[in-house]
């Protein structure tokens, strides 16, 4: 069985935090040269109460306003920031939806590579015979484990969620994939503690950088510079390994669609890969890095505005904490 | 690359207003635009120019512009 991505909705909280309020809070940091470098302007943050599973339940009945949802018999959920260890989020997720209890559902945890793993695990059940018509929800709030005082971390990562339908279809529109994993990345993209290694610490020490962000180990930690250089040292391959394993030429992908990481990353993987502006997409400006959501976000704005149309061969690449990584081809 | 062609080079890459110009005593750490974002753009100026990838420790350990340019091979510039 063949499959097909039918529709894409997305759904951002409504509080947003601009780079004016930024230089408020951190008056070291111009909001021009913020945007400027990383490319961002905006992000939307989560209010106290609202959590990744109240982002995926609005993407979610968003995109179901114009599908049954009777039809629906697996959903997926990719979150790193769950409405509780137990029970699974999608569990919750299916109830607040009204979806059939004939449906099968699970959360898997993964970040900036989730929404290819997540069109992978849907292509697998779609043509095992499992499952006919997914939705796939990608959900983050970041906002939640980051320090407030943490600038560089609050500049970068925005919240939202974006739900997607995968349906069989008679013709193959989601082609083969190249995924991989390498661990030792683990402690450059990570909250320390709150798991099960290492619990949340009430007084936690709060530490400093040399650029004066603070956090405690209860926060999220990411270190740039080493993330950016397994991003070069990985992708130009990752772009290769996909060509050919769908045994497509590169002059043949009419649009790529990498993972919104910041401005400053995308410029650079496009020129080392040497993929025409014009075939590149690279807008983060309104809403941050959104993690797995930012590439369904961003597929959605293509289609939206018709920098894609039907028939276009896209290549979706997602890379990040873990280290995790994945592409794929997809025809519109 | 000649050392001075370098040095101005990396002072316009990685967009440096708050000195003039570069030299190889100059601290890379007392410099205005450090922070981790501009480690970065280190990182992509020495990929770019000489295809060698540095890590972050790497580039921690690294004070003056010369002990950059050890780090890269102080071979490969010429006078």
């Amino acid at each position: 069985m063949k499959s097909k991505i039918k529709d894409i909705s997305v759904y951002f909280p409504s509080n947003k935090l601009d780079n004016n309020s930024l230089y408020n809070e951190f008056p070291n940091f111009e909001p021009d040269k913020i945007e400027n470098k990383i490319g961002i302007r905006n992000r939307y943050i989560v209010s106290e109460d609202e959590t990744a599973l109240d982002l995926a339940i609005n993407a979610s009945n968003n995109v179901l306003e114009n599908f049954d949802r009777n039809k629906i018999d697996f959903l997926i959920l990719c979150t790193q920031s769950p409405e509780y260890y137990l029970p699974t989020t999608a569990c919750v997720l299916q109830d607040k939806l009204g979806l059939s209890t004939s449906t099968g559902a699970f959360d898997f945890n993964l970040g900036c590579s989730g929404y290819i793993y997540g069109l992978a695990l849907s292509k697998s059940l779609i043509s095992s015979g499992i499952a006919e018509n997914i939705l796939l929800v990608m959900s983050e709030t970041y906002s939640k484990h980051i320090n407030a005082k943490d600038f560089a971390n609050r500049s970068i990562f925005g919240d939202g969620a974006a739900a997607t339908i995968i349906e069989k279809s008679d013709e193959e529109h989601i082609f083969e994939f190249v995924l991989g994993t390498d661990g030792k990345g683990m402690n450059n993209l990570i909250i320390p503690n709150g798991g099960m290694r290492k619990r949340y610490e009430q007084n936690a020490e709060i530490k400093s950088d040399e650029s004066g962000n603070e956090r405690t180990e209860n926060d999220l930690y990411m270190n740039g510079p080493e993330i950016f250089n397994f991003t070069i040292k990985s992708i130009p391959a990752l772009v290769k390994n996909t060509l050919e394993k769908n045994n497509v030429k590169f002059e043949d992908v009419d649009y790529f669609i990498f993972h919104q990481a910041n401005k400053y990353i995308l410029d650079y993987l496009r020129k080392k890969i040497k993929i025409p502006e014009e075939k590149f997409y690279s807008n983060m400006l309104e809403t941050g890095n959104t993690v797995s959501a930012t590439i369904p976000i961003a597929l959605k704005d293509c289609m939206d505005n018709e920098i894609i149309k039907v028939g276009d061969r896209v290549m979706l690449c997602g890379f990040g904490v873990g280290y995790s990584w994945g592409a794929t081809i997809i025809k519109i | 690359m000649r050392k001075s062609d370098f040095l101005k080079k990396m002072h316009d890459s990685l967009e440096i207003s708050s000195v003039e110009n570069l030299t190889e005593e100059t601290i890379l750490k007392q410099l205005g635009e450090y922070n981790s974002m501009f480690l970065l753009t280190i990182i992509a100026f020495v990929d770019e120019n000489f295809e060698m990838q540095i890590s972050t420790e790497q580039l921690l350990s690294v004070t003056t512009i010369r002990s950059l340019m050890d780090l890269i091979g102080y071979e490969k510039f010429e006078d």
